[in-house]
């Protein structure tokens, strides 16, 4: 063998051992137990950034992104798909091309039986009742034998190779939505008209050219009083045309152009109109001062302190900042239609209640690799576990006479023997078909 | 009426906790003289606080016109119910009374720990957020239970299997001479991991079906699925080192304790130490 040839191949056995799968299940299991005790960036931003320098570098802070994190994720993916491709032929042949064993030597021995009979009754009682069963039967004429291996669930085989390869789909599924796809989120009041292009995004690039119009927003309750849930009633406008209308809500998301709007939270608002110079500008203000309003041309910033009543007899406090002041330089009370000077730069008119929508945007290409990475992961596990496949084999030995003996034996999996229970039906049913088969023979003399 | 439903609920509280702290009792007994009425007894409390229990997550689902899923109170209540009812399934199958004596003690307390910690106020049926309001929810928490149960089980055998194999079978051990044979209690335990996991299995993957019709992210690593991933590696280990090294006996039941404390930690720990997501959940 070349050297190089020989590293390959230590490299492909390495990468082949289950110890090495493992160590690296181990490996991501510790870290991500780490992970919990850290505030990670993409959950509490505020609380990440508040830990030492010297942990945030060290990525302690975001660690499910980090780059050893998503090597040891794809090392063991690698494994997976090694393993799976080493076993592979195996696994075909023990499903497919099981082979009958040589001698009664190859008959498993910890849970065997042995029975007596004549030769042609015993072939056909296994020939009539093993497939009746429900096993496959392959078999072999020998010298003075006849052997045979019957197979029930013979699937049960692909189950840790679906299980292992169900994995690696998943982390496809993960590496696709995180290329391709975007997370985004904005808030809009009834009414507006959100440019797609223009939410926030949180990660990943928006390429599509369409705008979101918020019909309106609602803050449904139930009769008994309590939170039914948001809606929000939106339509999709492509060059200013609706071409799609939904309404949605938690839980009840709606998909366009692979892009899914999901309804993540709410807010009660107020409407003015900021008369500048002789200019109407509308504007939206959030309660409790989720927005604020900057008139242009000034640096004072209007924000809603607080709202109270129905949209009838609504009133809002609303309160003024100058520049980077902490203190507002002035605060007020509106009732509806009523009017108050700002500064001398504008008036502001209260104009009634309305509601902001909070929307996640979103578009995961790869989620469709997810359900079916899962999917594949249960077919897996349940392949593997309530599939498992059983094998009894057996050879008829013939004697004098034409009396044959039949033994046959259950291969017990590596996880122990716990299918007796099936043997011993099969077993029984032989001796009953035998025995049942022996009195009619009688009759007949 | 729906008070006197209420009222109802709480008795089949108590109900069930006494069967169940009379049970354990009546196991333990049980196990310590062998006095085979005193066993009847024992399974027969079970089987009244498993009536009872299941009672009052009934009336919980008629009362809140929900399943019962929704708060650690009513987690909890179901989570007994997932272990006693594969407890029960356990002890009938297999003819392993002994099994009891290990068992019995989790769901009392449990239970327990509701009366104590637990405020009447954290026990009502509340109004539940809209992200809540999703069938997928539903499956996420019977999948759970069931393999909870299935785990606390193999926790159980896993305990029993220990002191069993450290008192061994000589003079002193008359009680533990009553456990059934090594062999059966491992096999049992890994028959148990194996119903057990692709529950867990399905479990995480129904949350996150959900997790990404409420918010468009199926993974997002909080500390409660990163724990649930974390558990389930745990018995992903211990079925390989069981298939692939024949890691049996002691250290396969070991590995059944630790991965039940991993459950717990889940299930606990996340709500108490650690933020998050599914912090709303606040046991
Ligand atoms: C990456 C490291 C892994 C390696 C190298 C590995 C390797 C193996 C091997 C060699 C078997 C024995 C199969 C047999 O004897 O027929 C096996 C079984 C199994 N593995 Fe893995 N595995 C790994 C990770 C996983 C993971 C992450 C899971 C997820 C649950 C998993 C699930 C299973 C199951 C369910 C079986 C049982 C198969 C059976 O009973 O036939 N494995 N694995």
């Amino acid at each position: 063998m070349t050297e190089k040839s020989d590293k390959q191949g230590k490299l492909w056995e390495l990468f082949s051992s289950m110890k090495l799968g493992l160590a690296l299940l181990g490996i991501i299991a510790f870290v991500a137990a780490i992970g919990t005790f850290f505030p990670q960036i993409s959950q509490e931003p505020d609380k990440a950034r508040a830990v030492g320098q010297v942990w945030q570098a060290l990525g302690f802070t975001h660690l499910y992104s980090t780059v050893w994190f998503r090597l040891s994720l794809g090392l063991l993916s690698l494994n997976l798909i090694v393993c799976s491709v080493q076993r592979f032929s195996g696994i075909y042949r023990r499903t497919f091309k099981p082979l009958p064993p040589e001698s009664a030597a190859g008959v498993p021995r910890k849970i065997r039986a042995e029975i007596e009979a004549a030769v042609p009754v015993l072939r056909q009682a296994v020939e009539r009742v093993m497939p009746a069963m429900g096993y496959r039967l392959t078999t072999a004429d020998k010298e003075e034998m006849w052997t045979f291996v019957g197979m029930r669930h013979r699937w049960g085989n692909w189950g840790s190779v679906v299980t292992h390869l169900s994995f690696v789909v998943l982390l496809v599924g993960a590496l696709l939505g995180s290329a391709l796809g975007f997370r985004g989120y904005f808030m809009a009041a009834a009414g507006e008209v959100v440019p797609i292009q223009q939410i926030q995004i949180e990660k990943g690039k928006v390429s599509e050219d369409f705008s979101v119009r918020i019909n309106s927003a609602e803050d449904r309750f139930l009769p008994n009083g309590e939170r039914d849930n948001w809606y929000t009633d939106l339509s999709i406008l492509e060059s200013g045309k609706e071409v799609g209308r939904q309404t949605i809500s938690v839980n009840h998301p709606f998909t366009y152009r692979g892009i899914t709007f999901y309804q993540a939270s709410f807010a009660n608002g107020a409407r003015f109109t900021a008369d500048i110079k002789g200019q109407k500008i509308p504007v939206m203000l959030q309660d409790q001062g989720g927005n604020y309003f900057q008139a242009p041309g000034t640096d004072l910033y209007l924000i809603v302190a607080a709202m109270q009543g129905g949209s009838g007899q609504a009133a809002v406090m609303f309160q003024v900042y100058k520049g980077q002041g902490s203190q507002p330089v002035q605060t007020g009370q509106l009732t509806v239609g009523e009017r108050a000077d700002v500064q001398g730069q504008y008036q502001l008119t209260f104009d009634g209640s309305t509601a902001f929508t909070g929307l996640q945007v979103k578009r995961d290409p790869g989620v469709w690799v997810i359900w079916l990475g899962s999917a594949l992961l249960l077919v897996g596990l349940m392949l593997s576990f309530y599939w498992s496949p059983r094998i009894v084999s057996g050879v008829l030995e013939m004697r004098s006479a034409g009396q044959g003996k039949l033994i046959l034996g259950l291969a017990t999996g590596k996880s122990g023997g716990s299918r007796h229970a099936d043997f011993d039906a099969l077993v029984g049913t032989l001796k009953e078909r035998l025995t049942s088969e022996m009195a009619t023979e009688e009759e007949l003399q | 009426m729906n008070s006197g439903l209420t009222n109802l609920e709480t008795s089949m509280f108590y109900l069930t906790i006494m069967a169940y702290f009379l049970s354990m009792i009546f196991y333990w007994v049980w196990f310590g003289f062998k006095q085979q009425v005193i066993g009847q007894f024992a399974t027969l409390l079970a089987i009244v606080g498993l009536a009872g229990n299941t009672t009052a997550v009934v009336l919980r689902t008629i009362i809140a016109g929900r399943p019962p899923l929704s708060n650690g109170y009513e987690f909890i209540l179901t989570f007994c119910w997932g272990i006693v009812a594969v407890y029960l399934f356990a002890e009938f199958r297999y003819r392993i009374k002994p099994l009891g004596a290990f068992v019995a003690p989790l769901p009392f307390l449990l239970l327990a720990y509701i009366v104590m910690k637990m405020g009447p106020e954290e026990r009502v049926a509340q109004a539940i957020p809209p992200a809540l309001k999703s069938q997928w929810l539903t499956f996420h928490v019977i999948t759970a239970i069931l393999s909870y149960g299935a785990f606390a089980v193999s926790f159980g055998l896993g305990m029993m299997y220990l002191l069993k194999s450290h008192y061994g079978g000589g003079a002193s051990g008359k009680a533990s001479s009553r456990i059934p044979d090594l062999e059966v209690l491992d096999e049992l335990a890994y028959k148990m991991v194996g119903f057990a996991f692709p529950f867990l299995t399905l479990c995480i993957i129904t949350g996150a079906i959900w997790a990404n019709y409420a918010w468009g992210t199926y993974w997002s690593w909080d500390p409660k699925e990163t724990w649930s991933l974390i558990t389930w590696i745990i018995y992903a280990g211990y079925l390989h080192a069981r298939l692939m090294y024949g890691w049996k006996g002691k250290r396969a039941a070991w590995m059944a304790v630790f991965g039940f404390v991993a459950v717990l930690f889940t299930f606990f720990g996340v709500n108490y130490f650690l933020p998050g997501l599914h912090s709303y959940a606040q046991i």
